[in-house]
């Protein structure tokens, strides 16, 4: 049970941190909530153990701002999921993003961790990921010589993996504002429910004109093996009519679908029903019932 | 590396020699064994301190992190013999079992008030939903807790 003895840097200005990132070629990670970091060490992970530098991020005043910028929200990587949570723009703007952001963890875990660090972590199990994923969230990456945006599902690649180079730092998410009024919802399933690893998370948007599905976007977290988009069955439910048999065929593809993703695993007969009956039941509860 | 923090109220340095978690610097360095050591991976909240005004885990946190913060812990709450309200009135509602949660239970409350003055039980539970207590006697702590809010 040893903390490394990394060298630790503490960047006041994102232009001290590109330096620090020019500087180092040893394994560098950045630290900004820590809540994954500090127990991998204590667990001995060979994530975390190799860590030579570390560079702590929580004193770039620039990093910790929630701002709108022509139609998109753009949230720095040391925000908290508690800021995320008192936030009236993000209330407004991401319900699902902040229903995510009130069942993670703990109270002391979202006053620590970061959002930015839930999907570089990318845990399976990241509970912000699939809303994210729902409302198209893009992220600004920072290198000592350039910047580059791309969308957070590419950013994804397998668990525990990204496309974040060495001397590189996630700086920014960009979530687009919605135009039109979508319904939408987060469900969590977990063991229980604070401080739980989720089992089942589900985020979907869905948006209807004359009882017609006009769009819609659904993305899984923990049952996939990474928060993940599922586009061919979002393409196929485009102007099907807006009905239970429509609602029972999508949560039945839905299951399909991460079957082909997953194979079939010890917990395959458990998860499966479930998961196709919990997106019935959230299609049915947030536009069954209100169409009526 | 030098942290300078104030730590319950008095302003500390203390020269870090090498990297260490902050309940380490406060129960090893500091002598500060109030604050619990559980689970070491945030899931527990034995050691639940407050960062300016912030209830955390303190095995989460990195000494160097304190630099130029505030911290309380649970030694920080009464006056010498003085215990604060909350103290007492876990004393009162029998909200101390074994009491390895308690320090931990207190934080997480103290943060709260600190925060919100009149929480309801619901909002209180929200507060410790973080804290657990291996003899499952959450109900005298919300009532501990909860009896301050209608004080």
């Amino acid at each position: 049970m040893m903390i490394p003895q990394f060298k630790y840097y503490r960047p006041k200005s994102l232009n001290e941190l590109k330096n620090i990132l020019g500087e180092l070629q040893d394994s560098s990670r950045i630290l900004a909530g820590g809540t994954d970091i500090v127990p991998g060490f204590i667990q001995e992970s060979q994530r975390f153990t190799a860590i030579s530098n570390l560079i702590d991020i929580n004193h770039i005043s620039d990093l910790k701002v929630i701002k709108i910028i022509d139609g998109y929200i753009s949230i720095g990587s040391a925000v908290t999921f508690s800021e995320i949570t008192k936030n009236e723009l993000i209330k407004k703007s991401f319900p699902l993003l902040v229903k995510a952001a009130q069942t993670l963890g703990s109270l002391q875990i979202r006053n620590k961790a970061t959002i930015v660090g839930n999907f570089v972590n990318n845990a399976p199990c990241a509970d912000s990921v699939p809303p994210l994923l729902v409302y198209d969230a893009s992220i600004k990456i920072t290198s000592p010589e350039n910047e580059r945006i791309i969308s957070l599902n590419e950013f994804l690649l397998t668990p525990y993996e990204t496309q974040l180079n060495k001397n590189e730092c996630v700086t920014e998410i960009r979530i687009p504002i919605l135009k039109n009024n979508f319904i939408g919802d987060f469900y969590k399933l977990g063991r229980r429910s604070a401080v739980s690893i989720s089992r089942i998370t589900l985020a979907f948007l869905l948006l209807e004109e004359d009882k017609i599905i006009k769009e819609f976007r659904i993305a899984s977290g923990a049952i996939t093996p990474i928060g993940k988009r599922f586009y061919e069955l979002e393409s196929s439910s485009i102007c099907k009519e807006v009905n239970s048999e429509t609602f029972m065929e999508i949560a039945s593809k839905l299951g399909e679908q991460i079957l082909k993703t997953t194979g079939l695993r010890w917990s395959t007969s458990y998860k499966l029903p479930v998961v196709q009956q919990m997106l019935y039941q959230l299609l049915e509860k947030n536009i069954g019932t209100r169409s009526e | 590396m030098n942290i300078n923090f104030k730590l319950n109220g008095k302003e500390t340095t203390f020269n870090l020699t090498k990297n260490k978690r902050l309940i380490d610097l406060l129960r090893e360095d500091l002598n500060l064994t109030g604050t619990k050591e559980g689970c070491s991976i945030g899931e527990c909240g034995a050691c639940t301190v407050i960062i300016n005004g912030k209830a955390v885990n303190s095995c989460l946190v990195l000494a160097q992190q304190v630099d130029e913060c505030e911290v309380i812990t649970v030694e920080g709450l009464a006056e010498g013999d003085k215990l604060t309200e909350l103290q007492k009135n876990f004393l009162k509602y029998g909200a101390i079992q074994c009491g390895f949660c308690t320090p931990g239970m207190l934080m997480s409350a103290y943060a709260l008030f600190l925060e919100n003055p009149t929480p309801s039980e619901e909002e209180v539970k929200t507060a410790i939903e973080g804290n657990l207590c291996r003899c499952t006697g959450y109900k005298p702590i919300i009532q501990a807790i909860t009896a301050i809010s209608k004080q």
